[in-house]
């Protein structure tokens, strides 16, 4: 079976890549998918536990997944093993990538908080001067939103707020509770606009390509998939000089294998899809395959306890989460830093974690039990501008456990992120302050880039091939029949979360793809 | 290749001399047959209970030195005592288990932990004259209130000696909520909950190269036939 030369290579099972699946097998094409992981199957691999059943009581497995700072001792087992998968950086800048190999990727676990990109973002250049604009603007890619939309079933709010574009929502119409009330009330004259939060539903739960996009694929009986297939790199028919499929290592036997293919699809994630691009030394006629990494600022934020909602009297007050949009450089102009950030606004009802207050022992459990269900979350994303020298690159030193060169990842914040940061804890404590709320803990520093999990544009979209790697269409510049369709293409960063956006690019990507394939331009 | 030969070998020998005794033995040996074990170890098979290894044993220190130890000890007791019903750190082997967790991790964790014990215990011998293991409570809360700091995720203070204080607390509690003493302490009131979780095993794993070759060795011995029938799996 592995002789049988495919239509369409898809690297990776995420959301991107199980869009790529989806639209294409749709249309009829034949495509095969990669997946470097397993299939997990929750009744196989899961079980509920206590914490002291576990090897180390809830804590990280040591030196297993260090900078994956989202992970705990339950969960320890479905991130990349950074012992398994190494990649370097600097000692004095710390980058955290977070990796899923599971079959569905990182669509398995995301937030989903679901919000468009505006024309703020994809003409950014145009508004403020600094880097390049998109190839695309809001118009281009609003429809595939719509339908992205409905799939993932985002439910949300109509808020009509020029840099939080409508869309097609299932609509949230549940009121605020008193203590968003409060904050909206401060907030409103500042001219700092508060929406609801815009999630993806899914279903029973989830929101992932193992159940919204894969299923559709499968139900055409054009996908065929293999799991745990590590791909080395992308080969390349020598008398076209054009990718014709790849090769890739049995992750579990490490045996040797290739597949071909007429067109090959990148999906494996930002950075793992820029690695294969850089071990298989295509595309990258621009020189930019790596260059421009991007995410956002996270880690600054501000927690605040609503004292009316203290002692036990939470459900009036607490419960909501709102999301402020970017209000920074908008209509008005600040010129401590360039772009903005949002504030994810969260008034929780679970307890206030014993970091927040400089007690111990019994006089810390009764601030507890007073301060419980009273936390008012404030946290920020916040824009990373697009600079050439933040960069990845292959380490010619290391391996993996397979024996592909690793990445190095060369990146680090700015003054324009560290203001930006400064300046979201001090609105955000001001806010706090007279919405008559007490401020518990603040921080102003970022966590290392990368802990956002938003990492884009190593591989960004353009007209001008000197300036760009792919195309409008997330195309190769290079080789017609080369696409990557996950994070990789983005030209900036943006505030919001990139999954809608990513789902909408590899939606449009592959209906242009289906296009050229039937007119044989491909 | 040439191991592999040599054990068989040795099998061989073993069959060969059992053969033998056989032969002087009254009753004549049962008819050699394979025995389809695992087609009995089904769904209805008891599954036997287990306890976690930490609710019953011992452990030695591998990592602290006695003296750090003690202060570890003694600065658990103070941070995370006993209140209402549920166990204190030190009722809930907190600070051995830090020893193990400590002792796994990388050197910067490492490095904190014992400078920040020696340090407290210097600290206590300047200003009492006694170990930190022997200072009453109001003593140790002298010692270590003015380098209580609060703090957001991911952020602990990054001040010299606060950082320890805090990054220990925040360890201490953790590892006490999250002991089986507490799980098991009836709750009076908001404490915080021992957690339970959906815990993934590692899923099919390949966690070093060598791991992964190895399951490309066949096995040596096929004992009997694959089976027809698939293994039903357990219902949880």
């Amino acid at each position: 079976m592995l002789n049988e030369t495919y239509d369409v290579l898809i690297i990776g099972s995420g959301h991107s890549g199980g869009m790529a699946a989806k639209i294409l097998t749709e249309y009829g094409i034949r495509c095969i998918m990669l997946n470097a992981g397993p299939v997990a199957d929750v009744t196989r691999d899961a079980q509920q536990k206590h914490a002291y059943e576990l090897p180390y009581r809830g804590f990280r497995p040591p030196g297993q997944i260090e900078h994956v700072f989202q992970s705990n001792g339950f969960n320890a087992n479905v991130w990349v093993d950074e012992r398994e998968v190494p990649y370097t950086a600097k000692e004095d800048q710390p980058y955290n990538w977070v990796r899923v190999r599971l079959f569905g990727g990182r669509s398995l676990f995301w937030s989903r908080q679901s919000f468009r990109l505006s024309d703020y973002e994809f003409k950014a250049k145009s508004h403020d001067g600094f880097g390049e604009d998109w190839p695309i603007s809001h118009a281009d890619l609003a429809p595939y939103y719509s339908r992205v939309e409905g799939i993932l079933r985002v439910m949300g709010a109509q808020d009509g707020v020029p840099q939080l574009p409508n869309g097609n929502f299932i609509p949230d119409d549940a009121p605020w509770t008193l203590a968003l009330q409060r904050f909206i009330e401060i907030a409103k004259p500042r001219g700092i606009p508060v929406c609801k939060q815009r999630r993806a539903l899914g279903r029973d739960g989830l929101a992932s390509s193992v159940n919204l996009l894969l299923p559709d694929a499968e139900a055409t009986g054009k996908l065929t998939s293999i799991a745990n297939a590590v791909v080395r790199e992308l080969t390349v028919d020598k008398n076209t000089g054009l990718p014709n499929g790849c090769n890739f290592v049995d992750r579990l036997t490490h045996r040797e294998l290739s597949v071909k293919a007429r067109v090959v699809v990148l999906a494996a994630g930002t950075l793992e899809s820029t690695r294969i691009l850089l071990n298989s030394n295509l595309a990258n006629s621009s020189g930019l395959v790596g260059r421009y990494l991007m995410d956002q600022v996270y880690g600054p934020g501000v927690l605040a306890s609503v004292p009316q909602a203290r002692r036990g009297n939470i459900n009036a007050w607490m419960g909501s989460a709102a999301i402020v949009p970017r209000f920074r450089n908008i209509s008005t102009k600040t010129d401590k830093f360039l772009r903005g950030y949002a504030i994810n606004t969260t008034a929780s009802v679970e307890a206030v974690s014993a970091r927040n207050f400089a007690l111990y022992g019994a006089e810390l459990q009764r601030k507890l039990d007073e301060y419980y269900g009273s936390g008012f979350y404030m946290t920020i994303m916040g824009e990373v501008l697009g600079r050439y020298e933040n960069h990845v690159r292959i380490d010619k030193e290391r391996k993996d456990a397979w024996g592909i060169p690793v990445l190095h990842v060369d990146t680090k914040y700015t003054d324009n992120e560290f203001n930006m940061a400064k300046d979201a804890v001090e609105t955000a404590c001001e806010l706090a302050d007279a919405s008559g709320f007490e401020i518990l803990s603040k921080n102003d520093k970022p966590n290392p880039p990368g802990y956002s999990i938003h990492e884009v544009g190593t591989c960004r979209m353009g007209d001008d091939p000197k300036k760009s790697v792919l195309n409008k269409f997330s195309q190769s510049h290079d080789h017609k029949n080369l696409f990557v369709v996950d994070g990789a293409q983005f030209t900036s960063a943006g505030w919001q979360n990139p999954t809608t956006t990513i789902l909408a690019l590899s939606m449009r990507a592959s209906e242009y793809l289906a296009g050229e394939m039937t007119r044989q331009n491909i | 290749m040439r191991r592999r030969d040599f054990v068989r070998g040795l099998v061989a020998v073993g069959a060969a001399s059992k053969v033998l005794l056989g032969q002087q033995a009254v009753a004549p040996p049962p008819p050699p047959a394979p025995v389809p074990w695992l087609l009995g170890l089904n769904a209805k098979t008891p599954m036997p209970h287990v306890q976690a290894a930490e609710e019953v044993a011992t452990a030695e220190l591998r990592f602290f030195s006695p003296q750090q130890m003690a202060t570890l000890t003694r600065l658990s007791d103070v941070l995370m005592p006993a209140v209402g019903e549920k166990p204190g750190a030190v009722q809930a082997k907190a600070p051995v288990f830090l020893d193990f967790l400590i002792g796994s991790s990388p050197d910067d964790r490492q490095r904190l932990y014992s400078a920040g014990l020696n340090w407290l215990d210097a600290e206590s011998k300047k200003k009492y004259n006694a170990e930190f293991a022997r200072l009453t409570d109001q003593q140790a809360g002298e010692l270590l209130k003015p380098w209580m700091r609060t703090w957001l995720n991911d952020h602990p203070p990054t001040e010299e000696h606060a950082d320890f204080v805090n990054i220990a607390h925040d360890d201490i509690r953790t590892a006490t909520v999250n002991s089986h003493e507490w799980s098991i302490a009836p709750e009076r009131g908001r404490e915080p909950r021992t957690e339970e979780e959906l815990y993934w095993s590692p899923i099919q794993p390949d966690l070093s190269p060598q791991s992964g070759r190895a399951l490309s060795v066949p096995p040596h011995v096929q004992a009997i036939p694959p089976s027809k029938h698939r293994i039903p799996s357990y219902p949880r």
